[in-house]
């Protein structure tokens, strides 16, 4: 029995003129120790694949079941049960909150569950030491390197033993050091059995998959199983391809191109021409502004 | 549970220290005076208490007009009693004197309410005149000097409270020392020991700071037309007080030809006329102070909407990992009880204080009791938990995935 399954799940956004279908009958499969690249051009409706699964957002259509049972039209706060003890989430942007240590982030779904504050400590601790994030217990996100931050979201994300991981662009704002480093934990994750979910641009991190998903305008348009130390052969294609663009692409509107994967090859050059030294810094600062 | 969600409202609450304080600020001023404001009517009514205890169980007091209807009870206040001059006479005194049921009577004529000395004119002062039976019908004692005598002439001699004594002469025994009163000159003859005085007494001056002349002297100065004040009469030993009462009653009514235009008060309804008086002006201030802890409340909802709007990333953050609406609402909730309770605390704090300098440095007299502390809390958890309802249902409703994108 398969652990995920979506059968003809949509989603729409909006209404009238503004309607978006951001998932269009999207029937999907996934079982358990798998771990899924989703690919695909900004808008084709990853993230939103990821959220409906994530129990974060609701279809429109269609049945998801999640370990067998039927789990999209749950109440919110069954469907919150289910994502504390079930799924655990990674972010872009690591998703800590400012106020609390590193040790607390992670400790965040134990005090929902209700453990008390020792236990919850002790495990968070020892999550801790797995993504090799001990020495930084008490430091504050503030604090962390975006290789760090994202270590201890992963914490967060395994500290209730869920049954997916499911990662938005885990390395989408790290540097190619840091991302190698998160790269190696969920690979560790993955070794130890368990189910990954993850969406990303970059072509290389589809090594350390052994499914690769590609999306286009809310359709599951791809999908490949690949050995695990090998690229996707359609991920290759990007890869090397993605300078050209068809007359299809041209039509299918310049503004989701502008986004694609090139633009993500551009800001990741920018970086690497930085001096080291300065890097920490500089990210440091912009983390705050986000905030 | 609960300890976490302390926890996790301390630290919030610090994040933003600046905006805890002046939310904080709104509570606390709201807090404290209803508190003040409580407690100095409470202080005024044991004041007065006390003035009425110090009077004594069997003194009876006969005052002009009819305050009370006919149920006698106190709860019927005629207030525009207050306002007639006086119906008592000379007359009745001696009638009450001669009655088998009363040992001694007094009465007060008020006078004026200034006079000066050394240290020049004072206006809150109760100059009245009364006989030498006042010091025996009170049971007041004297500090210095002596009271008015039957034997001698006590014209132009003046018996003054001890505050009187203090403010005017700068001295505990002025004796000798000469005080004038419209225009004429009294010398000091005896000062009366401390009682426990009221500032507001409308049943009862207060002796402290009391100028009394003898009757004789108030005559020539009001050209006869003395206005008394109250007659007092202390029961003789063993006769019952409701007894005393109707006979007073009936004496003074033949006396007036049959017409009930005064009030014979025993010990328990003057209390209950002033702390009527007093439980009415309490509440009506209180209400006021009330309105500002409300406008203080008003303030906590609104900070804790913009808090929970700016931190609609945090509470997607929490409900992403798998917090429920229950659980975020509850966060909430805890954040505005702290924020409320706390206010609350240093707004009793902040009174104590005050109370605390305004017995040092005024006349008031403010008494806090446990209950008005314990109100204090009630309002401000019942505060915390109204005003922080609103601001917590609508961060625990939010939609995760909309509450994580930040909008």
């Amino acid at each position: 029995m398969a652990l995920i399954e979506l059968d003809e799940v949509s989603k729409v956004y909006g209404f009238g003129d503004a309607t978006t279908l951001a998932l269009d009958e999207v029937a999907l499969s996934v079982g358990k120790g798998e771990f899924v690249a989703v690919m695909g051009p900004s808008g084709s409706g990853k993230s939103t694949l990821m959220n409906v699964i994530g129990l974060l957002d609701k279809p429109t259509h269609g049945n998801y079941k999640l370990g067998g049972q039927p789990a999209a039209q749950l109440k919110p706060n069954e469907q919150a049960k289910l994502r504390r003890d079930k799924i655990g989430f990674v972010f872009q942007f690591y998703n800590l909150l400012p106020n609390l240590s590193v040790l607390e982030n992670v400790s965040l779904p134990l005090a929902y569950k209700g453990m008390t504050p020792v236990r919850r400590a002790k495990r968070a601790s020892d999550i801790l030491e797995l993504v090799g994030m001990r020495d930084r217990e008490y430091f504050f996100p503030t604090q962390l390197s975006g290789g760090q931050a994202q270590r201890a979201a992963i914490a967060r994300a395994l500290v209730n033993k869920p049954s997916i991981l499911i990662a938005d662009e885990p390395t989408g704002n790290l540097d190619s050091h840091d991302s190698k480093v998160v790269m190696e934990v969920l690979a560790e994750i993955h070794r130890q059995g368990n189910t990954i979910l993850m969406v990303t641009h970059n072509p290389e991190l589809t090594r350390f998959a052994n499914r690769v998903i590609y999306m286009y305008d809310g359709m599951i348009v791809g999908d490949e199983r690949t050995a695990i130390g090998q690229m996707a052969r359609g991920a290759r294609r990007t890869y090397f391809n993605r300078r050209r663009r068809t007359d299809e692409e041209i039509a299918a509107g310049v503004s989701a191109l502008l986004k694609d994967v090139p633009g993500k090859e551009v800001t990741a050059k920018a970086k690497r021409r930085k001096s080291t030294g300065r890097k920490r810094g500089l990210r440091a600062k912009a983390t705050r502004s986000r905030r | 549970m609960f300890t976490g969600d302390l926890k996790a409202a301390r630290q919030s609450l610090r994040a933003s220290r600046w905006r805890t304080n002046f939310t904080m600020l709104g509570i606390i001023i709201g807090i404290t005076s209803v508190v003040t404001v409580v407690s100095l009517g409470e202080g005024l009514k044991h004041q007065i208490v006390g003035q009425i205890n110090q009077l004594g169980n069997d003194v009876l007091t006969v005052r002009p007009g009819k305050l009370l209807s006919k149920d006698g009870k106190a709860g019927n206040l005629n207030i525009y009693a207050f306002l007639a001059p006086s119906t008592l006479t000379m007359r009745d005194l001696e009638s009450i004197q001669h009655s088998e049921v009363i040992s001694k009577a007094t009465p007060i004529e008020f006078i004026t309410n200034s006079a000066s000395g050394d240290n020049g004119e004072f206006d809150n002062l109760f100059v009245a005149g009364t006989t030498p039976d006042f010091a025996d019908t009170l049971h007041q004692k004297i500090a210095y000097g002596a009271f008015f005598s039957e034997d001698e002439d006590n014209s132009g001699t003046a018996i003054i409270g001890s505050d009187v004594a203090g403010r005017m002469f700068g001295v505990l025994n002025p004796v000798g020392e000469t005080i004038h009163i419209m225009g004429r000159d009294f010398t000091v003859h005896g000062v009366l020991a401390p009682t426990q005085g009221g500032l507001l007494s409308l049943a009862q001056a207060d002796y402290n700071s009391s100028v009394f002349i003898s009757t004789d002297d108030a005559n020539k100065l009001t050209a006869g037309h003395t206005n008394i004040l109250q007659i007092l009469a202390r029961i003789k030993p063993g006769v019952n007080i409701n007894h005393a009462d109707l006979t007073l009653n009936s004496i003074i009514a033949r006396n007036h030809g049959g017409t009930h235009d005064f009030t014979v008060l025993k010990p328990d309804q003057l209390l209950g006329v002033t702390s009527q008086v007093l439980d009415t002006i309490t509440r009506f201030v209180s209400a006021i102070a009330a309105i500002s802890l409300i406008v203080g409340g008003i303030g906590i909802m609104n900070i804790m909407l913009v808090s929970v709007s700016e931190r609609t990333r945090e509470i997607g953050i929490r409900k992403a990992v798998g917090a429920t609406n229950r659980q975020i609402l509850r966060q909430f909730l805890t954040e505005g009880l702290v924020l409320t309770i706390s206010g609350g605390i240093v707004g009793v704090i902040v009174s104590l204080i005050l109370n605390l300098l305004l017995r040092l440095y005024s006349g008031w007299k403010p008494v806090v009791s446990i209950w008005v502390i314990l109100l204090a809390v009630g309002v401000s958890v019942a505060a915390g938990l109204i005003f922080s309802l609103i601001p917590a249902l609508k961060a625990a409703r939010k939609d995760p995935i909309t509450a994580l994108r930040g909008e």
